[in-house]
């Protein structure tokens, strides 16, 4: 059903590499804890190597864009290529249907190749690929009419208002088990599905991703300073949304097959 | 200076990033360290995290490349960049 990740190994099965990524994620009993500021970005190296690596990268794809444009239209698969899997997880994280993300990736990918030209190298090519693909999602969107979920949630980004966690009881439960398995890949998304579109938005790009907070706010169009906040709303959201969709789930493991 | 709760919720973000200063960081910690919700709240949205940076393994539809290639092939043939 399904094409392989491009490591070798099983991509649904890979959870100990996901939790690696943040160095300060331990598993301890039922909780997994955390140790001291885990850094998201998940970055090794010193910072020049990282900057000759970035400075590598760039020359190869302006490169690679100025053959595209003397003509050579094959070059463009190459220019791509690093990119093809971002473009499809931020297209389906905003539009949450498999099919629907496909077309979104394709047309972005393609007025990518048809704008080729006014492409200013001001930003990273990446960041202004993942603009067109964002706004190519948010168009599919719209024409979808969904029903706007912002009601549900405060839609307030300023500084100076706050999101207030749910307080549950037992919050902190989220067991270590459920790290592993099938089903909360499967709440993980749901829970993703029902955030706001600008939170999903902004959740996909820094912490599925992992685009940095600059990136993030010159692909959304918004500052850095409001960037922050709405993943900081986003992260909040979600947390809740999951632990809420955790809890509703019966302690007793349910048959194969058979929904709780 | 003694941070309360929401204070902490508001830099929640920002700490799990690594992106507070030093007394900031030390802050939180030492009103995580006495209390229970904020603890708590930094934990699982860290874990929440770690489950969400793991869809980033998310299987492409099978046959994805193929298309996008022929598709753009296709359209590529027809005009190039304007």
């Amino acid at each position: 059903m399904v094409e392989q990740a491009s490591s070798g190994t099983n991509g649904r099965s890979a959870s100990a590499e996901g939790v690696g990524r943040f160095a300060g994620a331990k598993v301890s009993g039922c909780i997994v804890t955390l140790q001291p500021p885990p850094n998201l970005l998940g970055m090794s190296g010193s910072v020049s190597t990282m900057v000759d690596q970035q400075g590598a990268k760039k020359e190869k794809e302006y490169r690679l864009i100025d053959s595209v444009l003397a003509g050579n239209r094959e070059d463009f698969h190459e220019l791509i290529a690093p990119y093809r899997r971002g473009v499809y997880l931020t297209a389906y994280d905003v539009l949450q249907i498999e099919a629907d993300a496909e077309d979104v990736a394709q047309e972005a990918f393609l007025k990518a190749f048809r704008a080729l030209r006014s492409f200013r190298r001001e930003s990273q090519f990446s960041t202004w690929l993942f603009r067109i693909a964002i706004n190519e999602a948010r168009m599919k969107l719209r024409k979808r009419r969904e029903v706007p979920l912002e009601t549900l949630f405060p839609d307030d980004d300023s500084e100076n208002s706050d999101y207030t966690p749910m307080m549950l009881k037992d919050w902190r439960e989220i067991p270590s088990e459920a790290l592993l398995n099938e089903e909360t890949r499967r709440l993980v998304r749901e829970s993703i599905a029902q955030l706001p579109e600008k939170y999903r938005e902004v959740l996909t790009l820094r912490d599925v991703n992992g685009k940095n907070i600059a990136e993030t706010s010159e692909i959304l169009g918004i500052s850095i300073g409001n960037t922050k906040v709405r993943l900081l709303r986003a992260r909040l959201m979600l947390r809740d949304i999951f632990v809420e969709r955790t809890q509703r789930k019966p302690k007793q493991q349910t048959p194969r097959g058979v929904s709780p | 200076m003694k941070l309360d709760c929401k204070h902490i919720w508001r830099e929640l973000s920002n700490y799990l990033e690594g992106e507070v200063s030093e007394e900031v960081r030390r802050d939180v910690e030492a009103h995580v360290a006495q209390c229970r919700h904020c603890a708590a709240l930094l934990d699982s949205t860290h874990n929440v995290l770690v489950l969400v940076a793991d869809e980033r393994r998310m299987d492409l539809p099978i046959g994805f490349n193929a298309r996008l290639r022929e598709r753009l092939e296709r359209e590529m043939s027809i005009s190039g960049p304007e």
